[in-house]
């Protein structure tokens, strides 16, 4: 149990480090205080667990479709805070866009925290009823999620010792494929609640790289890597991908043409 | 308001049809899977209830299905999958991968 425990914690964590340094060292680029991450870690971690213990009820709502429509209604709304950071980031001069660069990565990191931690907390007080394993999944639990935040703690001075013109441009383009990924998996939870009809893969890369390998799994928490994506999650990927770009560019314009 | 309908427009051709829908029941006790084998017919659409009946949570998850689902234990969820084409699909408990491992027998 305990090297599933931490095998478990570890992937879930990995996800919300990965994307929550990478938010800090953006704003370490951009000069920023970098005490929101205390404010969003905390407020992360109290939604998470009022997720978590609402889970149940929250899972019947809408004839069972509850937990989908609020996963992907979370994974939007990261997206679209991600769309407004980007929109924000070229007029940061002005204090109503500073603030707002900050308050969308502060949003982003809150809501993919307490996805990632509801999962960690319910699967480690599942075993509160269980005494004889419960302290081998504490530990595992506090080594895979320890693990995790080592990764995302290298990841963030990896990204801030790259000369700045690159650690900007890196930085963007982690943004850019979190965005793809935020959007086809709220995409693939809509079709697991049958809100959207499911159709056939429309290309299947397992043999290539599997879903279940380590690559798999570091290439899912990093791009949102699917072996087998649905048209409308390919559609949703690129679509909002695109989307981002555009922001970023004509927002980029804008500022030059007002200079 | 225009934007919005043609949102609303362009989502048209995904969004699914509510018809009769074939259940099937699947229950976890004791970290496994009853049944651990789910046979449907291909290119139907199936909806899962699955009951967890364990204390502890579960997460069903699926690479080939693609689908993922925390069910908090002492509770139960529903998963739509399908339409599938002819092939095996398996599905494992995440939290307790060891023993829960079942598979879509698609035919």
């Amino acid at each position: 149990m305990l090297l599933n425990a931490v095998i478990i914690v570890l992937r879930e964590v990995l996800e919300a480090s990965l994307l929550a340094s990478t938010f800090l060292a953006i704003s370490q680029m951009l000069q920023r205080d970098r005490k929101w991450i205390f404010f969003a870690f905390s407020l992360g971690l109290v939604m998470g667990s009022i997720y978590a213990l609402s889970i149940s009820s929250v899972s019947m709502m809408f004839g069972g479709a509850g937990q989908e429509i609020l996963n992907a209604s979370m994974q939007t709304l990261i997206y679209l805070s991600l769309l407004v950071f980007a929109a924000a980031v070229p007029h940061q001069n002005k204090p109503l866009f500073r603030n707002l660069t900050i308050i969308s990565l502060v949003f982003a990191v809150v809501l993919s925290l307490s996805r990632e931690g509801s999962e960690v907390l319910l699967f480690i007080t599942g075993f509160i009823g269980v005494p004889t394993l419960f302290n081998s999944v504490l530990l595992g639990g506090a080594v895979g999620a320890g693990i995790g935040l080592s990764v995302g703690v290298f990841f963030y001075y990896l990204l801030i010792h790259l000369t700045p013109r690159f650690g900007v441009w890196l930085g963007y383009v982690i943004l850019l494929l979190i965005s793809g990924s935020m959007m086809s998996q709220a995409v693939e939870f809509m079709m697991q609640a049958d809100i959207f009809s499911s159709t056939a893969p429309v290309w299947d890369s397992s043999s290539l790289i599997s879903e279940r390998s380590i690559s798999g799994q570091l290439l899912y928490a990093l791009i949102g890597y699917e072996a087998t994506p649905t048209l409308s999650q390919v559609i949703a990927y690129i679509g909002s991908m695109t989307l981002f770009i555009v922001i970023a560019i004509t927002s980029s314009t804008l500022r030059e043409k007002h200079l | 308001m225009r934007n919005i309908c043609l949102i609303i427009f362009l989502l048209l051709p995904f969004l699914s049809a509510q018809a009769d829908t074939m259940v099937v029941e699947v229950r976890i006790k004791d970290h496994l899977f009853f049944p651990d084998e789910i046979r449907i017919p291909a290119d139907t659409k199936v909806k899962l209830l699955i009951k967890n009946e364990d204390v502890t949570a579960e997460e069903f998850e699926s690479y080939e299905l693609n689908r993922e689902k925390v069910i908090a234990g002492g509770s139960q969820a529903i998963v739509f999958i399908g339409p599938l084409s002819i092939g095996v699909y398996p599905f494992f408990g995440e939290f307790f991968p060891k023993t829960a491992q079942g598979k879509v027998i698609v035919e």
